[in-house]
């Protein structure tokens, strides 16, 4: 039994290692692709798959998202009178957090999903073979472009989110909850700073970057058969979702420190 | 019975050959894959390596380019040790030899064109478009594929596949052709097909080829050197007549096709297949 346990963690340590270095060489790899012209195209048609294609599932996520929050949180509010505070809350919880944590979500599953099923499945019959045996460095060809394109378009497609989690909020306390819409955007206004929406879209570029590593790590890793390629698609989703929960506690923890810093001293300068 | 390890009497690690191995194991996990190989591979004839379904011919055929690197020993390219590089300084080395594998891993989302012009686009800086569409349209009627520029892997047959990759191996005119399992999966048309394919390349590029095959017609026909490969140890190396009458028993039953006592004793003990097969009532409710 403790002899069992001794290799499961000696085994960990050992895949958290080789994950570490794959995750060195995509950074180093990602940004010297930046200063070559050869490697735009692939990034181009990554967008185009990862992110332009993301839009309408993205944009359906932030709706029902803002939609439902109306709905749970007028209850609450009006009960005691202040259901023309219901923007505030909807949105604040929409660009915060709601928004980019379930979009993440979102594209880890559609994303993520994707590209460990292509790169497993490209594992398994010696296509990344055929890449490095042709004198290619796979990394460069196939982890670089999409880690770029996720970590590009991820804040994107957040503000894509929020905006829609916004708009499909307001729609509901309109339509159906009968809100006030003047005072529900004045307060809005006030509630909402500039500093909550930065926030939400600079969480993207995390999210983004820790989907397509994960993704691409289990892809390369991937056992043989269709098992195998079935189970690093279910590992690189479970792993990738946790990750962004790990991610968004640790960058909201790193942003209230910088918040109580550094955002009262914008009064001076402006 | 202890089986013999046949190394090879050339010298091994001084630029004789274009590729040797020196003292090369494998192993992954416990298992041990090839052990203390001692090889080298001539430059511009045909060495095929032969041997029973997992005794590391593919391991071995990966060690030749170092896609896989080995646990201990050394492999040299062109007298210059190849098995410590980076993986940039091994790409460079890398474009010199071509390399078809099992299943052809042409790249799906490509079509044949692109797959050809693949490693060109890589490698060269500045590329005339027109003189490429030349050289992707000579390559393919090198394997007898012209016309098939816009095809995608996913419509064609398996040996037109393999005939792809082919022609995406030689793209860059390599000095180094590996074959693994290039008859696999073919019927025997198709498979003898690939086989004179193989010797015209040879005759045409004068390349060297390495092929890794259990197909005996196609070693026989194609094969300058043949290397016998069991357990991960060389039991064999020489040429078609040396292997034919060769006295190894392992190397007369693997030629011969033929199954061992000791596997017809397993067979017979396992119990008939009466005894295992489930009968209509089986099902019925």
């Amino acid at each position: 039994m403790i002899g069992a346990l001794a290799v499961k963690a000696v085994e960990d340590i050992g895949n958290v290692g080789r994950f570490g270095r794959f995750v060195h060489q995509a950074i180093v790899t990602s940004v010297r692709s930046c200063a070559r012209p050869k490697t735009y195209p692939l990034i181009w048609t990554q967008m185009n798959l990862i992110g332009v294609r993301s839009v309408p599932v993205i944009m359906i996520t932030g709706a029902f998202v803002g939609m439902t929050l109306a709905v749970q949180a007028y209850d609450q509010l009006a009960g005691m009178g202040l259901e023309e505070h219901l923007g505030v809350l909807i949105n604040i919880s929409v660009v915060r957090e709601l928004g980019p944590v379930l979009a993440a979500v979102m594209l880890a599953g559609r994303i993520g999903g994707a590209l460990t099923a292509e790169l497993g499945t490209m594992n398994v019959t010696e296509q990344i073979d055929a890449v490095r045996s042709m004198g290619t460095d796979p990394i460069r060809y196939l982890v670089a472009p999409r880690v770029l394109a996720c970590l590009l378009l991820t804040p994107f497609l957040i503000i894509y989110a929020d905006l829609m989690g916004v708009v499909g909020g307001a729609l509901v306390s309109f339509l159906h909850l009968g809100i006030n819409s003047r005072a529900y955007w004045n307060f809005s206004a006030h509630g909402v700073e500039m500093w909550d929406v930065s926030i939400g879209v600079v969480k993207g570029f995390f999210f983004g970057a820790a989907i397509a590593l994960i993704s691409c790590y289990k892809g390369f890793t991937c056992k043989e058969g269709a098992h195998g390629v079935g189970q690093a698609c279910t590992e690189a989703f479970v792993a990738s979702f946790i990750s962004i929960l790990a991610l968004d506690f640790a960058l909201a923890v790193i942003f209230k420190a910088i918040y109580a810093t550094f955002w009262p001293i914008r009064s001076l300068v402006a | 019975m202890k089986e013999g390890n046949e190394k090879n009497k050339m010298p091994v690690g001084d630029g004789d050959g274009i590729i040797v191995l020196k003292d090369v194991t494998k192993k992954f996990g416990d298992n041990v894959v090839l052990e203390d190989i001692s090889l080298s591979i001539d430059k511009g004839k045909t060495t095929v390596v032969i041997g029973p379904s997992g005794c590391g011919k593919t391991v071995l055929v990966k060690h030749l380019i170092v896609l896989l690197r080995p646990t201990s020993g050394e492999v040299y390219f062109k007298g210059r040790r190849i098995d410590n590089l980076s993986e940039d300084e091994l790409n460079k080395i890398r474009t010199r030899y071509g390399f078809l594998f099992q299943g052809g891993a042409l790249f799906d989302s490509l079509s044949v064109a692109e797959n050809i012009i693949f490693p060109i686009r890589q490698h060269y800086k500045e590329i005339d478009w027109k003189k490429v569409e030349d050289v992707v349209q000579a390559k393919l009627a090198m394997v007898g594929l012209e016309g098939f520029q816009n095809y995608y892997p996913a419509n064609l047959s398996g040996g037109q596949r393999k005939r792809v990759a082919l022609a995406r191996a030689i793209a860059l005119n390599p000095e180094v052709i590996l074959y693994d399992e290039p008859t696999t999966g073919l019927d025997p048309i198709r498979a003898d097909i690939i086989n004179e394919l193989i010797l015209k390349l040879q005759r045409e590029l004068h390349e060297t080829t390495v092929v890794v095959t259990h197909d005996m017609t196609s070693a026989y026909k194609i094969a300058d050197r043949i290397i016998m490969l069991h357990n991960g140890r060389i039991i064999a190396d020489g040429d078609a007549e040396h292997i034919r009458n060769h006295p190894h028993p392992t190397v007369q039953q693997f030629i011969s096709g033929q199954v061992s006592e000791d596997d017809l004793a397993v067979l017979r003990m396992s119990g008939t297949i009466s005894q295992t097969q489930f009968l209509p009532r089986d099902f019925q409710e």
